[in-house]
C-alpha cells in the first residue's frame, strides 16, 4: 500500500490541485492532508467609484480594470493560499474598523473554500479508486469539521472517528500543544494526552496502526522553528532554533510504538526519524510558493513493515 | 466617498507562523560576519596584491563589489522564489536536477570545508595565537606555533571549537556572533583612530624597536621589509590606473573575502512579499558595502600610517616565506592591528588589541560547519545519505553523525596541510570550489523564469523585468560571467597557485567522490524501489 502524506497547505490552490492529481502521479493508493487545510489571510479587492478594482500582493498595488484581470489577480491570491475577497470602499472600511465583521468574513471565505476544495476533490478522484483523507488541525476552524464529514469522496477523521485504511487503521489527532499565536485547536499536554488515549482505544494493534497527530513529537527534530520574541519577531534573526513540538505525542509515539507516525505543523522542520521502530515523518510546507512537500511511504501490508519512503518536493 | 488613498492590506487571522521578518540589523549582521574584514579581507585578500604588481586595489574592490551585488541580487530573489532552507542544494536540485544539486552542494557546501578548517585554524594562529605569543614574548609557544605540530595543534582545537559551537547550537552561537560584533567593531575603530592620528616616522620608529625589542630583529627593520620585497616601489601608489587591465588579476583574489554576503541565503518569515525580497537584498547588501567601506578606509589609512609600500612589502615578504621563495624581517605575519599597538610601546595593550580583534574570528568561526549539518541533513532526507546521518542525539539534540562526517575528514586534510609542503598554498581551492556551487545557482537563477515558470510566477520577483527579460536571468547572467572570469583565472593563470596537478587532483578527488556517491546512492535506493528523480519532479497542476 502506497501513501502519499502532505500537511499544512493553508489554502494553497496550487498545491490542492497538486494533491488531487498527487495519486495518480505517484501510482499512490491513498493521499492524506494532515491538517491545515485553510488559507491565513483575506486579500480585498476593492471596487473604487470609477468601476476599476485596487489590490495589494506581496508589497505590490494592482489597479484592474478589467473582469479578466480581477480573476487573473484572484487566481494568483488563490495560489499563494490567501482569500480574495472583493468589497467596495465602503465594505473594506468597515472590515477595517471592525475585527468581528473580519472573523465573520473569514468564516465565510473558508467554508467556501473549503466547499471548492472537496467539489474539485469530487470531480477529480470520483471513481478513481484513489482514496482522498483530510483532517483539520489547529490552524482550521471548527465550521470546516461538518463539511469535510460530509464530502462523498473526500474522507475525514480526528480522535473519535479512525479511519480504515484496509489493513492499517489510522487515527489522527490535530490538536497541537499551545502556541503564540493561540489558534483554534491547542490543549496543554495533559488534555492532549487524554485525546491520544481516546484515539488509541480504536487501535489495538501497534503494527497495524498509524499516528496521524498535527504536532510532531517534541525534540525530534521534526518539530524544529525558529525561537520567537514576545512581539513574534525573530530571536537572532531567525538563527536561533527550538524544539516546539508535543510531549505528548513523543511519548505516545515511544510507548505505543505505530508502525508510522505522520506530522506537519513546523513547516521549516521536513524529516524523517526513528523513534524506537516507529518511523515519524515530517513532509514541511512551501505552500506559499506553490510547492507540494511531501512524504511518499510504501508499506508493506503482508509483513507489515514500511518498505520504503520519500520525501518529495512536488 | 473618496476612494481609499492607500493600496488594500490584507485581513490576518490567528494563526500558526504569522511571525515579523528579519530585522535589518540581523540581515546585515549575519551578511557583514561573513565578509569578514579582518580574517578573510586583512589575513588574505589585502595581503596578497605585491603579487599582482600592476594592479590597483581600490578599482578592483569596486569593480568586484559591482558584480557581487549582482549576485546578491539573484541570491535575494531565489530567497523570495524557494525560501525554504537549503539555499543552493534546493534550488540547484530543483532546476538543474538532483545530481547536479547534490555534487554542488556537498562539495561546496560540505566536503571543502574540510579544507576551511585548517584554513581558518591557520587564521587563528597568525591573527591571535602568534602575536600574543610576541607580544607576551612566550618564545617557547612561538616557536611551537610556527612548527608543523604546532600549527597541527591549532587545527584540532579549531575543528574542536567548531563542533562545539554546532553542539550548543546556534542560539547560543548568534548572542557570542552579535558581542563579537561589538567588541570587534571597537577594535577596529581603536586601530583607526591610532592610523589616523599616528605619524608615519612614529609607526616607523615602533616598528624598528619592536622588531628588535620582540624578534630579536637588528637595524632598520622597516627598510629592511623594503629591501627584501625588492625595493621601494613594490605596488603603484594608490590610485585607479589602471582601472582594468593588471587589475583585474585581483580580482580572483579579492573573491577569497567578499564573495559570501549570501552567507545566510535560507533565513526567511511567512506571508512575505516584495518587502522581504527587498529586506534580504539590502541586509545582504549593506553587509558587502559596508565591508568595502571599512578596507576603503582601512587601505588609505595603511597608506599613510604604514606607508603602501610598507604595508604590501611586509606583507609580500610574508608569504614568500609561506611559499619558501623569500624571507621577511620579522617571523610571523605583519597583522595590521599588531602593527598598529606597536605605536603605544606597551606589551599588555598590544595584547588587549589582539585579543579584541579575537572577536572578529569568534563571531565567524562558529558558521564553520553549520551549513555542511544542513547539507548532510538535506541530504540525508533526500534518501541519497542513510537516514542515520541525519540522527541527532536523545538529550542535546546534537548532529553526532554530521558532525562526525565533519570533524575526522577535517582532521585527515588538517594533517596535510600542517605536514605537507604544498597543501596550505591551495588556499584558493576553498574559495574555487564554492564559487562553482555559485556559478550552478547563477545558471539555475538565469533559468528559473523559464523552467519553473509556475514557481517564478507565484513569486514576488516576477514583476522586476528589464526590457521584458526576468531581472533574476540578467542578474543570473552576470553573475555567472563574473564567476566563470574568476574560475577561468584560477584554472589557468600560475598566479593563484592552484592550476597545479596536485591542487587539481585534490579538486578531482572532491568531485569525484561526490558523483561516486550520488551514483552508488541512486543504484542502491533503485534496488530499494526507490527513484532519486522523483524527489524533485513537480506534480502537474491541472
Amino acid at each position: 500500500m502506497k501513501l502519499f502524506f502532505v500537511s499544512d497547505l493553508h489554502g494553497s490552490e496550487i498545491c490542492w490541485k497538486k494533491f488531487l492529481n498527487a495519486g495518480a502521479f505517484y501510482k499512490a493508493d491513498v493521499v492524506i492532508l494532515g491538517g491545515d487545510i485553510t488559507g491565513k489571510a483575506m486579500v480585498p479587492i476593492v471596487q473604487h467609484a470609477d468601476g476599476t478594482w485596487a489590490a495589494s500582493l506581496q508589497d505590490h498595488l494592482d489597479t484592474l480594470e478589467t473582469e479578466a484581470e480581477v480573476v487573473e489577480f484572484e487566481k494568483r491570491v488563490m495560489n499563494r493560499g490567501y482569500y480574495p475577497l472583493r468589497v467596495s470602499d465602503e465594505e473594506y472600511r468597515a472590515l477595517q474598523a471592525d475585527p468581528e465583521l473580519v472573523d465573520k468574513r473569514f468564516k465565510e471565505v473558508m467554508v467556501e473554500g473549503t466547499e471548492r476544495w472537496i467539489a474539485m476533490a469530487e470531480d477529480k478522484l470520483a471513481g478513481t479508486g484513489i482514496r482522498v483523507v483530510a483532517c483539520p488541525a489547529n490552524d482550521d476552524m471548527f465550521e470546516i469539521d461538518d463539511l469535510l464529514a460530509g464530502a462523498r469522496v473526500v474522507e475525514t477523521g480526528d480522535e473519535e472517528h479512525p479511519i480504515d485504511l484496509g489493513d492499517f487503521t489510522m487515527v489522527s489527532m490535530g490538536w497541537t500543544n499551545p502556541t503564540p499565536w493561540h489558534t483554534f485547536r491547542e490543549a496543554e499536554e495533559p488534555e492532549l494526552a487524554r485525546r491520544i488515549e481516546r484515539a488509541l482505544q480504536a487501535a489495538d494493534d501497534p503494527k497495524k496502526t498509524i499516528f496521524n497527530f498535527h504536532a510532531p513529537p517534541y525534540g525530534s527534530r521534526l518539530d524544529t522553528a525558529p525561537a520567537l520574541k514576545e512581539d513574534l519577531s525573530y530571536v537572532s534573526g531567525g538563527q536561533a532554533l527550538r524544539p516546539v513540538g508535543s510531549t505528548s505525542v513523543r511519548e505516545a509515539i515511544k510507548s505505543y510504538q505505530p508502525l508510522l507516525s505522520l506530522h506537519g505543523h513546523i513547516h521549516e522542520s521536513k524529516g524523517a526519524v526513528r523513534l524506537g521502530s516507529t518511523l515519524a515523518l515530517n513532509p514541511g510546507s512551501s505552500y506559499e510558493e506553490g510547492i507540494l512537500q511531501a512524504a511518499i511511504v510504501d508499506i508493506d501490508p503482508r509483513k507489515q513493515k514500511v518498505k520504503n519512503y520519500l520525501l518529495v518536493n512536488g | 466617498m473618496a476612494a481609499i488613498p492607500e493600496a488594500p492590506t490584507l485581513f490576518l487571522r490567528k494563526a500558526t507562523g504569522l511571525v515579523k521578518g528579519w530585522s535589518k540589523f540581523d540581515a546585515f549582521l549575519y551578511s557583514f560576519m561573513s565578509v569578514n574584514f579582518v580574517t578573510l579581507g586583512l589575513f588574505f585578500s589585502l595581503s596578497v596584491l605585491g603579487f599582482v604588481p600592476d594592479g590597483q586595489v581600490l578599482p578592483a574592490l569596486l569593480l568586484s563589489g559591482v558584480f557581487i551585488s549582482f549576485m546578491v541580487v539573484t541570491y535575494a530573489g531565489l530567497i523570495s522564489v524557494m525560501p525554504r532552507a537549503g539555499g543552493d542544494y534546493v534550488w540547484q536540485s530543483r532546476v538543474l536536477g538532483g545530481g547536479i544539486g547534490f555534487v554542488l552542494a556537498v562539495t561546496g557546501w560540505w566536503f571543502i570545508l574540510w579544507y576551511w578548517a585548517p584554513v581558518y585554524a591557520n587564521i587563528l594562529s597568525v591573527e591571535v595565537l602568534q602575536p600574543l605569543a610576541a607580544v607576551l614574548k612566550l618564545d617557547g609557544l612561538s616557536d611551537f606555533l610556527a612548527n608543523d605540530n604546532g600549527l597541527f595543534l591549532v587545527i584540532q582545537v579549531t575543528v574542536v571549537l567548531a563542533g562545539v559551537l554546532v553542539a550548543l547550537g546556534m542560539e547560543t552561537y548568534a548572542k557570542i556572533q552579535k558581542i563579537c560584533f561589538y567588541i570587534g567593531m571597537a577594535a577596529l575603530t581603536l586601530m583607526f583612530l591610532i592610523m589616523l592620528f599616528g605619524s608615519r616616522s612614529g609607526f616607523q620608529s615602533a616598528f624598528n624597536q619592536e622588531a628588535v625589542n620582540l624578534f630579536g630583529a637588528s637595524g632598520d627593520s622597516y627598510n629592511r621589509t623594503l629591501e627584501l620585497a625588492g625595493g621601494s616601489q613594490v605596488v603603484p601608489d594608490l590610485g585607479f590606473t589602471p582601472f582594468l587591465g593588471s587589475t583585474l588579476l585581483l580580482v580572483p583574489f579579492l573573491a577569497f573575502w567578499i564573495l559570501y554576503p549570501n552567507w545566510g541565503a535560507t533565513l526567511y518569515g511567512e506571508v512575505r512579499g516584495a518587502s522581504d525580497f527587498r529586506r534580504v537584498m539590502v541586509g545582504m547588501m549593506q553587509g558587502l558595502w559596508v565591508t568595502i567601506a571599512i578596507a576603503v578606509v582601512f587601505i588609505l589609512l595603511a597608506a599613510k600610517f604604514f606607508g603602501w609600500q610598507f604595508f604590501n612589502a611586509a606583507n609580500l615578504n610574508y608569504w614568500n616565506t609561506v611559499y619558501q621563495t623569500g624571507e621577511a624581517a620579522i617571523p610571523i605575519w605583519p597583522f595590521p592591528p599588531l602593527l598598529a599597538s606597536f605605536y603605544f610601546h606597551n606589551p599588555l595593550l598590544s595584547a588587549i588589541i589582539v585579543l579584541a580583534f579575537g572577536a572578529w574570528f569568534l563571531g565567524w568561526a562558529g558558521t564553520l560547519f553549520l551549513s555542511s549539518t544542513r547539507v548532510i541533513f538535506a541530504a540525508a532526507f533526500d534518501r541519497i545519505l542513510p537516514e542515520r546521518m541525519a540522527d541527532v542525539s536523545e538529550h542535546r539534540h546534537v548532529p553526532v553523525w554530521a558532525l562526525i562526517l565533519m570533524l575526522v575528514p577535517s582532521l585527515v586534510v588538517g594533517a596535510l596541510y600542517a605536514y605537507t609542503d604544498n597543501f596550505a598554498t591551495y588556499i584558493l581551492d576553498a574559495v574555487l570550489v564554492i564559487t562553482v556551487t555559485f556559478f550552478g545557482t547563477a545558471i539555475a537563477a538565469m533559468i528559473l523564469p523559464f523552467r519553473k515558470r509556475h514557481l517564478y510566477q507565484n513569486s514576488p520577483i516576477a514583476r522586476y523585468k528589464f526590457l521584458g527579460i526576468p531581472l533574476i536571468s540578467i542578474t543570473g547572467f552576470l553573475t555567472a560571467a563574473f564567476l566563470g572570469y574568476n574560475l577561468w583565472k584560477w584554472f589557468w593563470d600560475d598566479l593563484y597557485a592552484v592550476n597545479n596537478f596536485e591542487s587539481k587532483l585534490f579538486l578531482l578527488v572532491m568531485y569525484g567522490l561526490a558523483i561516486g556517491i550520488y551514483v552508488v546512492a541512486w543504484f542502491y535506493r533503485r534496488r530499494q524501489g526507490i527513484d532519486l528523480r522523483r524527489v524533485h519532479e513537480e506534480i502537474p497542476v491541472e
